[in-house]
């Protein structure tokens, strides 16, 4: 076996410090061993988007991503944006209110996805942003009222003509 | 008759109760389940689809994993899916078996420290095969005399049968005389058809975690669509009482009918956690749970069918061959619902039914949302187009003058299930949605030339709430609810029934503030399990909010007619609890118990502390409800698709969706509900398909999602082409006039899409998916075939 390396990085705001071997995944880390259990796995080899969490803001998937390669760097899951009711994102919020939960299984990746979207493109299309969460896969909703909950929280984000995007996505 | 404006919640949007926990990520699914100590299992699975083998696992053994082997599991047959009634029941499973009939079928399985570990130990067991047999995988092959038989003999109940030519169960039956209707009919339409096997993709593949229980019982937290039908099992395979098995109710990534039966990872974890003493965990990935665990029911469907001039149904024969799989999870009643499905859409006057359903080397099939309607509604659908085309009349009128709507008799679920219909809004979908697309306006099949050619279909459909009826009947259907009033005067309801995310436990909730008149805030749903929990059959047959609201709401009127009794006691004016009206208060966020014509009042949480203070007991109620109809809910699609002949891709357009749910309880989620079963639907009318190798009886996608090309956001018509439309009416014997939708959502996809096709491109599509490939291939045909069709005539429209 393979020698375990110690890395170091700033998960949803904390410095966390671990050994991980070298081939071990993120989503395991974060899943089995932090038990940060709201990144989902679906598929495991970049089919679904289940798995997505930010790395520095950006979206990778975390099935595909080794733990080793976020060293120094910055992780936010879904956990990190909201920890209940009162501080929910507009994202969130949005999700909740224009019934683009329903199992709820592919909501942690369509949240962070959206949430990377809307910090490059705070006015997107909706063309734009089929074609942004096209590798999130939902089986529930038919994406209708995703595709209405992102629209709705970047025009609400407009209308209070915020700097950022959504709370929660600030990197470091 | 619909008492819309009045209610408070029922048929309010509001944010969905779990919504917080599910966009937060605190939702704990199965998957995400983790106990100390816990180990990793492993299930080995038979590259064979059909041999007897012989398995080897000292090497396992030796690198310290527990092992599990045909001989560790107990000798036991079953059928994994308990909604029949036993004797209905055909039993040919085993937890793990030596003589595996499909590739993946359970042969052996290891728990270790890890998944690593576990995943070692599983590469070092030995598989020698004794007997490898040539696999069947196309039901007429395997029921020509001489082909191997998949069983021998299984069980009918508490009965040895034996299976004679690989058939796993027959239905027959006839109504009228059929020859004379057919040989009198004036057009009569033959057709054969196909159907896809598809494969659910529900997001959280299986999994479960065993806990062995210092008392002999055993935990379990899986993913499935009933903690009670796992519990009963679960005891009956081990021998372990009902008392001593708690299956914990835990969050579903999507069920779609993969987990109306009990997954067998759930029955190999319960034996691997007994073995090793310590809990267990089998997660299935992906590939294993599309190569393995379920698929849906290929059928091969005949009808032919007759109409007279006078635009009237006069007869029609249906046969249904149904592909199996290597194992009976319990197609025996999908005969009867799919016989059903035939002759509750249209009034046939004379039928014949021919169902029989064949065992093949392939993947057990099960429920996926529509139970076979899909495919027979696909399948009637377009006979019914065709039938209307003959007759030079429009298919709109065509259908409406023939379906079986308000005051016919209904048996959607079976011969065995019928009750009378009370409540119809087909008429106003049919004419509305017309309308809303445009149907007069659209083009002629065949009459376009360019690149790209646009058709719009129309069809039908419905599906039933629930399996209720007068009768017993041989399906098992009722459902429970448990309500206790705290001492503030919030309540918790405690049941049995699982949301698989369509909102059933929300309407649930809605209904029990809408009849005690409290806030929605102040109802709980616990999160339960099946030993704290009153019977409930199972989340499917789109009853949750039919069968189990009611439930709910007969729970909640016998708690208020308590909290009257007590409140006449605080009162001390009123006559008796007749007397006492009560209104819901938003500004206190209370129910206001009154007095009529006086100042006397108080309060639901008033009520509560009281009985709390003065001894006088808590207020509860649990109660059992058997439904005694399984009410249609109709719906009713216009599609519009854009056909690119040159790469025969097709795109949906414009969708107006119609559904007649009864009273819409859940406005945002019930459309939520109509969105996703579309899209479903237009990944098995279009996409969607598990297609075999004929030489391994190995699935020839090695459990891709890519390849199995699942709709994604790109594939759905703009927000504001996609309508969706409620008919306005009550159902009578459901809670506040509701009715269900899961299924009826998507029941009538595949045949409005293949529909609008032909009307786009003027061919008909007997096989799904109607792929780009089929599609090119049948343009070249008919190009080669006479150059183009000259434009045929239609019905006007
Ligand atoms: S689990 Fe990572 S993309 Fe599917
Ligand atoms: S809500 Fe179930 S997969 Fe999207």
């Amino acid at each position: 076996m393979t020698e375990p390396r110690v890395i170091r990085f700033r998960l949803n705001g904390e410095w966390v410090q671990l050994g991980v071997a070298p081939n071990e995944l993120l989503i395991n880390v974060l899943r089995e061993r932090l038990h940060l259990t709201g990144t989902k796995y679906w598929c495991g080899i970049g089919e679904c988007g289940g798995c997505t969490v930010l790395l520095d803001g950006e979206p990778v998937l975390s099935c595909l991503t080794l733990a080793v390669d976020v060293d120094g760097r910055e992780i936010t899951t879904i956990e990190g944006l909201a920890t209940g009711e009162d501080d929910l994102t507009p994202l969130q919020r949005a999700f909740i209110e224009e019934g683009a939960i329903q199992c709820g299984f592919c909501t942690p990746g369509f949240i962070l996805t959206a949430q990377a979207l809307l910090r490059e493109n705070p006015n997107p299309t909706e063309e734009e942003i089929r074609e942004y969460v096209r590798g999130n896969l939902c089986r529930c909703t038919g994406y209708v009222n995703i595709v209405r909950a992102i629209k709705r929280a970047a025009s609400e984000a407009a209308k209070s003509r915020r700097p950022g995007p959504a709370a929660g996505a600030a990197s470091g | 008759m619909s008492a819309g404006g009045r209610f408070r919640f029922v048929g309010v949007r509001v944010g969905r109760k779990d919504g917080v926990l599910k966009a937060t990520g605190r939702a704990t699914y199965a998957y995400d389940v983790w106990l100390p100590g816990m180990l990793y299992g492993r299930i080995l699975k038979s590259p064979y689809a059909h041999a007897e083998v012989r398995v080897d696992a000292t090497e396992a053994e030796r690198l310290g994993a527990v092992v599990l082997t045909p001989r560790d599991v107990p000798d036991v047959l079953f059928n994994p899916r308990l909604v029949s009634v036993e004797e209905d029941t055909f039993k040919d499973w085993r937890v793990l078996t030596e003589h595996p009939r499909y590739v993946g079928e359970p042969v052996a399985a290891v728990a270790a420290a890890s998944e690593e570990a576990a995943q070692r130990a599983l590469e070092a067991i030995k598989l020698e095969p004794v007997r490898v047999y040539k696999p069947l995988l196309d039901p007429f092959e395997a029921t020509r005399p001489g082909s191997p038989a998949i069983h021998e003999r299984i069980m009918r109940g508490g009965a040895w049968v034996n299976v004679e030519d690989n058939v796993a169960c027959t239905l027959e039956y006839s109504e009228g005389d059929v020859d004379r209707a057919l040989s009198e009919a004036d057009v009569v339409v033959e057709r054969r058809f196909h159907t896809n096997r598809r494969y659910h993709l529900q997001p959280e593949p299986k999994v479960a975690v065993s806990r062995p229980d210092p008392d002999g019982g055993v935990t379990v937290w899986t993913t499935t669509q009933t903690i009670h039908n796992t519990k009963i099992l679960i005891s009956q395979v081990f021998g372990i009482p009902q008392s001593k098995v708690r299956v914990k109710k835990v969050f579903l990534g999507g069920g779609f009918g993969s987990s109306i039966h009990t997954n067998l990872v759930t029955l190999v974890a319960v034996a691997l956690s007994r073995k090793a003493r310590r809990p267990v965990k089998i997660a299935l990935t992906r590939e294993e749970d599309m190569m393995h665990d379920h698929v849906s029911f290929e059928m091969y469907l005949r009808i032919r069918a007759g109409a007279r001039r006078n635009g009237r149904l006069s007869g029609a024969e249906f046969e249904n061959v149904m592909d199996v799989g290597a194992h009976q999870i319990q197609p025996y009643p999908l005969l009867g619902t799919a016989l059903g499905w035939f002759v509750s859409l249209y009034k046939w006057r004379a039928i014949r039914y021919f169902g029989r359903a064949v065992y093949t080397n392939k993947v057990p099939s099960c429920a996926l949302r529509g139970y076979g309607n899909p495919q027979v509604t696909w399948a009637v659908e377009t006979v019914v187009d065709e039938l209307a085309e003959e007759l030079g009349v429009d298919p709109v009128e065509f259908r409406l003058k023939n379906y079986v709507g308000k005051g016919d008799l209904f048996w959607g679920q079976g011969p065995t299930v019928k009750s009378i219909i009370r409540s119809d809004g087909v008429p106003e979908l049919m004419r509305r949605g017309a309308e809303l697309i445009g149907w007069r306006n659209r083009p002629r099949p065949g009459e376009q030339t360019g690149r790209y050619r646009r058709g719009i279909g129309v069809a039908r459909g419905f599906h039933t709430s629930g399996a209720g009826g007068p009768l017993s009947g041989s399906v098992i259907d009722y459902s429970g609810a448990f309500l206790k009033v705290n001492e503030d005067g919030s309540v918790d309801y405690v049941t049995a029934l699982q949301d698989h995310g369509g909102g059933t436990l929300d309407a649930h909730a809605k209904i029990i503030a809408e009849e005690l008149c409290i806030p929605l805030e102040k109802v709980n749903v616990v999160w339960s399990d099946s030993s704290t929990t009153v019977y409930d059959v199972c989340t499917h047959a789109s009853r949750g909010v039919y069968v189990g609201g009611e439930a709910a709401r007969r729970a909640a009127r016998e708690v208020k007619r308590k909290i009257l009794e007590y409140a006449v006691r605080i009162l001390n004016v009123a006559v008796g609890p007749e007397a006492l009206r009560v209104r819901y208060d938003e500004e206190l966020g209370d129910a206001v118990i009154y007095v009529e014509g006086s100042d006397a009042q108080t309060t639901l949480s008033e009520v509560a502390r009281t009985a709390w203070q003065r001894n006088w007991g808590s207020i509860s109620a649990s109660v059992s409800f058997r439904a005694t109809a399984a009410p249609p809910s109709f719906t009713a699609y216009f599609v519009e698709v854009e056909v690119d002949t040159e790469t025969g891709r097709v795109r949906p357009v414009r969708v107006v969706a119609g559904a007649d749910i009864g009273k819409v309880i859940n406005p945002e989620l019930a459309e939520g509900q109509v969105q996703g079963g579309f899209v479903m639907g237009w990944g098995w009318a279009v996409l969607e398909d598990t297609p075999y190798n004929p030489e391994t009886g190995a699935l020839e996608n090695m459990g891709f999602i890519t390849d199995y090309k699942a709709p994604t956001a790109g594939d759905i018509p703009p927000i504001e082409d996609f309508r969706v439309i409620f008919a306005d009416t009550y159902e009578p014997t459901g809670p506040f006039g509701a009715k269900g939708i899961g299924e009826a959502a998507s029941n009538p996809v595949a045949a409005a899409v293949a529909n609008a096709i032909y009307d786009a491109i003027g061919i008909r599509f007997y096989e799904l998916p109607i792929t780009p490939e089929r599609i090119l291939r049948a343009l070249r045909e008919r190009e080669r075939a006479s150059g183009e069709n000259p434009p045929r005539r239609r019905g006007v429209a």
